[in-house]
């Protein structure tokens, strides 16, 4: 993996650079790694393994004059794992809450870990609602009003996504960024924050875009 | 013993092969199931279907050895092939009545035994009837209809014109149900053929073939008399016996439901000769040994380089043409293409060929007659002597070894016959499993190594594997994504398998649920025993409770808490510098290495390399695991010491590739020279850990958090004491006053109070600091009692990056009681 320092291709001096630690939450198989899989490497596997425990991965983005790292957590689906999921949302400032339009019942357990979040996360934490597998739309069976009123009533930024085809992807990612606070707080937090880009730049090609615009 | 008799044992007539190949049909354009998986290629179904047709042995059939999977859905099967067509024979040969009818007996055993297995030919005809030395015949390609799914698989009918009943024409030769009665009228066909000693409607093309058989419908009187008449035979015809006519007769039934099945025709007093013969087989209380099968024959001819494929296109069976020629006139938007020509070879090609086995017989031909019967007890050294001596394949790396022909043909001559005296050759079994596993047994090593018992069938049939549970949805969310780059995992028989064995786990083990990786873990299992689910489950069964005891608990928190402290510890034990570095980052186990343990490592290597590592822990112990771990992070060293945070997991997040043989190797080595107290766990199964008042028992969760360095066992010490003194260093910290009093033989005095802990320097340890900076690889025991502190001591070894701390368990007064004594009073001399 490339691992260079995060300097703006024309050599201009660094900005602001803010890290976050984003979540990733929702029941198995609804496509939470593939996501995390798209938006960092650009990559999608049709089998993408199950996740077990919980896997981490680093990220990058331009937004303005900030350069914003996610660090993503992204957990394992199963309801058994639970009991491990508060060690990796605790401190978290963004979650997102993954479920498949094609499956009701994921959709049910995304609201209960919304629930779970708003009442133990921080508070101020920015939860995104992804509604994911948008490329089999024609097996919906969640209706993206319903996702949409249920994303508003609870002050939930919300998109249907595809891994597969990439469809806000980036854009959700980019979303959270720009509600995140920028402020110094969150400036050279955790570990050591010299903003790496840790992908080439061709790999999120939408958020490059915005950073130079 | 000359070398001509080895050869011969190779080049048996019937130990021969051949392959045929054809195309399974494409899916058409990029289609999605309806999971949002892209649908199975057809092949790979095949494949995964066409695993069942190994497990079929009868003297009547060819064995069924192999399919293997091309480019654009090629797929090629391998299966025995010796003797001669009946149809080269025909016209050329006079076959006596009794030839006939034993041919007729033979046939009908054949297809009864295949029917009782719910397999229809389909394509039964004097082509694939083949004639063998010994004048018995076997049957051959019976599996293409069973395996392509009844024909629904592969762009061409399943059929040979001639032979196929009419019903199969009436109905389209598309259908697809198995109606094993069509299978009876191709016999009579072909009984018809011997008996008139007739190539029937050989001058006929492909269509008027099919109308002559269609106009036999129209037929109110005896069918074969009419097919004898057409073809000028009837004179032959009336001279043949009585009961052999009506035995064709029947078989020629245009109704199939008035045809008789096998087994009504097989009672018929016709075959009364055979069935004596039939009764005196079946009464054998065992099946006879064989020292090798064609199975083997074939591995060992692939590993001498024998190439299906390379064999298939050099016969002109796969040829490539230019990728140009394929492109299609018009794609349309959703991905439909259209105006590509039919490419001819989609269409069914029923040439056979032959596989060459001159290289096997030049590869072979100097092994010695004995080497096929291995001694394995001798107690005459003269006896013994007489042996060849052993291969000489040491030192070879592994992978060398599994592909060396001549060192597989021994390990695989060995290993049958410990195999077929299991369970009173475990011990040898054991004994040479530790230097390697053929990979063509090792399925039932694996079961063998894991004692799995005769009844193992019956346990697995009594188990619920169908109703519906509230965990079914969890397992069919893993299944499709479960090392599906492997072949037979991700056939639909493969899905079908797991999901099954999965299910009959749970329903198993009501103390346990199913946690996600408990698939990946019976992966291999299953990989392994592909045709036989009960043993993949029950080496499932026993596996679990050996390695991963209590892992799969609703709540296993405290069991994966108490692996994970006791992974750090070890890694401080050996790699202090490193353990000191993860925790300076904060690099805790817990997240990065749960996969690991929780599946072993199933869930993190592709299967070639789990069934390497498998091959040693089956056996080791249930700490083994924990010495796997350490060797990945010490492969990753380097990168480790030199990486902060988010290096290190993004490291794990993406393993990079480990050298399995290395990791094994090492592995081995620090659980051999690992005290086995080290790893000791609270929650081991007994079973497997015996332990008495010298072992390490009863330490809690918040206590073992807090230590740094793992526990040693009385026993372990007292071991070191009396025989390996030299392995060790024993420091007591208690005061000197107590140590003058009493004291380990040969341990020295570093009184806790005499050292400042403030900076970390060994020099602060005082006269003795130069025995602990010169120990070696020695164990440091350090030994205090209940008035020291036994945490603060031996973190200050590990932050100066002392190896091999441990603390004793129980303190200095456990060795008291020990007789003989293994202590001394008074100072050292």
């Amino acid at each position: 993996m490339a691992n260079r320092t995060a300097q703006r291709p024309n050599g201009q001096t660094q900005g602001k650079i803010c890290q976050f630690k984003l979540v990733l939450l929702g029941e198995s198989a609804v496509g939470k790694s593939s996501l995390v899989l798209r938006f960092v490497k650009g990559q999608f596997h049709e089998y993408q393994e199950s996740t077990i425990g919980a896997a981490f991965l680093t990220q990058t983005i331009c937004l303005d004059d900030t350069t914003v790292k996610f660090e993503i957590w992204d957990t394992a689906g199963q309801e058994r794992y639970h009991s491990l999921a508060p060690m990796y949302y605790r401190g978290a400032q963004a979650a997102i809450v993954v479920y498949d339009i094609t499956n009701q019942d994921t959709f049910g357990r995304a609201k209960t870990w919304v629930k779970e979040l708003q009442r133990q996360a921080s508070p101020n934490i920015v939860i995104a609602l992804a509604g994911n597998k948008q490329d089999l739309a024609n097996k919906r069976v969640v209706e993206y009003e319903e996702a949409q009123s249920y994303a508003d009533e609870n002050g939930l930024l919300f998109m249907e996504t595809s891994a597969k085809t990439a469809m806000n992807v980036n854009d959700i990612f980019l979303a959270i960024a720009k509600k995140l606070p920028k402020n110094e707080q969150n400036t050279g937090q955790a570990g050591n924050a010299q903003g790496r880009r840790l992908t080439e730049g061709d790999t999120g090609p939408k958020a490059t875009g915005n950073c130079c615009k | 013993m000359t070398v001509g008799m080895t050869v011969d044992l190779l080049r048996n007539s019937q130990l021969k092969f051949g392959a045929i190949t054809f195309f399974a049909k494409q899916h058409k354009g990029d289609t999605c199931g309806s999971n949002g998986l892209p649908l199975t290629p057809n092949s790979i179904i095949i494949i995964g279907r066409a695993q069942f047709l190994k497990t079929i042995n009868s003297p009547f059939l060819c064995e069924f050895l192999d399919v293997i999977r091309g480019k654009h859905e090629r797929t090629i099967v391998v299966s025995q092939y010796c003797g001669t067509p009946l149809a080269n024979l025909v016209e050329k040969h006079t076959f006596s009545h009794l030839q006939i009818k034993k041919i007729a007996y033979q046939i009908l055993q054949g297809l009864s035994l295949l029917h009782s297995l719910k397999i229809v030919h389909r394509c039964l005809s004097n082509e694939n009837i083949l004639l063998q030395d010994n004048d018995n015949i076997k049957l051959f390609n019976y599996g293409l209809y069973y395996m392509t799914d009844n024909g629904a698989l592969v762009p061409f009918p399943v059929l040979d014109v001639l032979y196929t009943a009419p019903e199969v024409y009436l109905n389209g030769p598309n259908s697809c149900y198995p109606d094993p009665k069509v299978d009876i009228w191709s016999s009579g066909i072909c009984l018809a053929e011997l008996a008139l000693n007739k190539s029937l409607w050989s001058s006929l093309n492909l269509g008027q073939r099919i109308r002559k058989i269609l106009s036999l419908l129209q037929v109110n009187s005896s069918i074969f008399e009419k097919i004898a008449r057409e073809h000028n035979c009837y004179e032959t015809y009336l001279n043949l016996p009585q009961d052999l006519k009506e035995i064709i007769e029947l078989c020629l039934n245009i109704y199939p439901s008035k045809r008789p099945t096998c087994n009504e025709l097989l009672s018929n007093s016709y075959f009364n000769d055979f069935k004596l013969e039939n009764d005196e087989r079946d009464r054998k209380p065992w099946r006879s040994f064989d020292i090798f099968t064609i199975k083997e024959l074939y591995h060992w001819w692939q590993l001498t380089g024998g190439d299906v494929y390379q064999e298939l296109k050099k016969q002109g069976l796969i040829r490539s043409s230019p990728p140009i020629l394929s492109l299609p006139s018009l794609v349309l938007i959703e991905g439909s293409l259209l105006g590509q020509e039919r490419n001819p070879a989609t269409l069914y090609d029923p040439r056979i060929v032959q596989m060459p086995l001159d290289m096997l017989y030049q590869r072979f031909a100097h092994i010695s007659l004995p080497a096929f019967y291995p001694l394995i007890h001798c107690k005459s050294e003269i006896i013994s002597n007489a042996d060849p001596p052993p291969y000489d394949a040491t030192g070879l790396p592994l992978v060398i070894k599994e592909k060396d022909p001549e060192y597989q043909f021994h390990r695989i001559i060995l290993f049958r016959r410990l195999l077929h005296g299991y369970p009173f050759t475990k011990d040898l079994i054991i004994e040479e499993a530790q230097k390697d596993i053929p990979p063509l047994l090792r399925g039932e090593i694996w079961a063998a190594l894991l004692n799995v018992n005769s009844l193992y069938k019956m346990d697995y049939l009594r188990l619920d594997k169908y109703s519906h549970t509230t965990t079914d949805r969890q397992i069919e969310v893993d299944i499709p994504r479960c090392h599906q780059y492997n072949e037979l995992l991700s056939s639909t028989e493969g899905h079908k398998k797991l999901k099954r064995i999965l299910k009959a786990w749970v329903y198993k083990n009501a103390q346990y649920v199913y946690w996600q990786g408990l698939d990946s873990l019976t992966a291999p299992f299953l990989y392994l025993n592909f045709n036989d689910e009960a043993k993949a489950f029950a080496c499932l069964s026993n596996f679990v409770p050996k390695f991963l005891h209590k892992f799969f608990l609703k709540d296993n928190a405290v069991i994966i808490e108490e692996y994970l402290w006791k992974f750090s510890q070890l890694i401080a034990f050996h790699d202090p510098e490193l353990a000191n570095h993860l925790h300076e980052i904060n690099f805790y186990p817990q997240l990065f290495a749960i996969p690991w343990f929780l599946t072993l490592f199933s869930h993190v290597f592709p299967l070639y390399k789990i069934l390497h590592l498998w091959d040693k822990l089956l056996l080791c112990d249930s700490s083994f695991p924990l010495h796997i771990g350490l060797s990945i992070l010490t492969q990753l060293r380097d990168k480790l010491l030199t990486s902060g945070f988010n290096e290190c997991i993004l490291l794990f997040s993406d393993l990079p590739e480990v050298d399995i043989e290395k990791c094994v190797l090492s592995s081995m080595q620090t659980y051999t020279s690992t005290p086995k107290s080290i790893t000791n766990r609270e929650y081991e199964n007994e079973l497997f850990h015996q332990k008495n008042e010298l072992d390490i028992t009863g330490v809690k969760i918040e206590d073992l958090k807090k230590e740094l360095c793992p526990r040693i066992s009385p026993n372990d010490v007292i071991d070191f004491v009396r025989h390996r003194p030299e392995k060790a260093l024993f420091i007591d910290i208690r005061n000197p006053t107590l140590f003058l009093r009493c004291s380990l033989k040969d341990s020295i005095n570093i009184p806790f109070s005499s050292v400042s802990f403030s900076e970390k320097l060994l020099g602060n340890l005082g006269p003795h600091c130069n025995l602990v900076k010169s120990k070696g690889d020695k164990v440091v025991v350090v030994i205090g009692n209940s008035d020291t502190d036994l945490e603060r001591f031996p973190k200050f070894l590990l932050q100066c990056n002392v190896s091999r701390v441990c603390v004793l368990h129980g303190g200095f007064n456990v060795l008291i009681p020990v007789t003989p004594t293994v202590l001394q009073s008074g100072m050292p001399t």
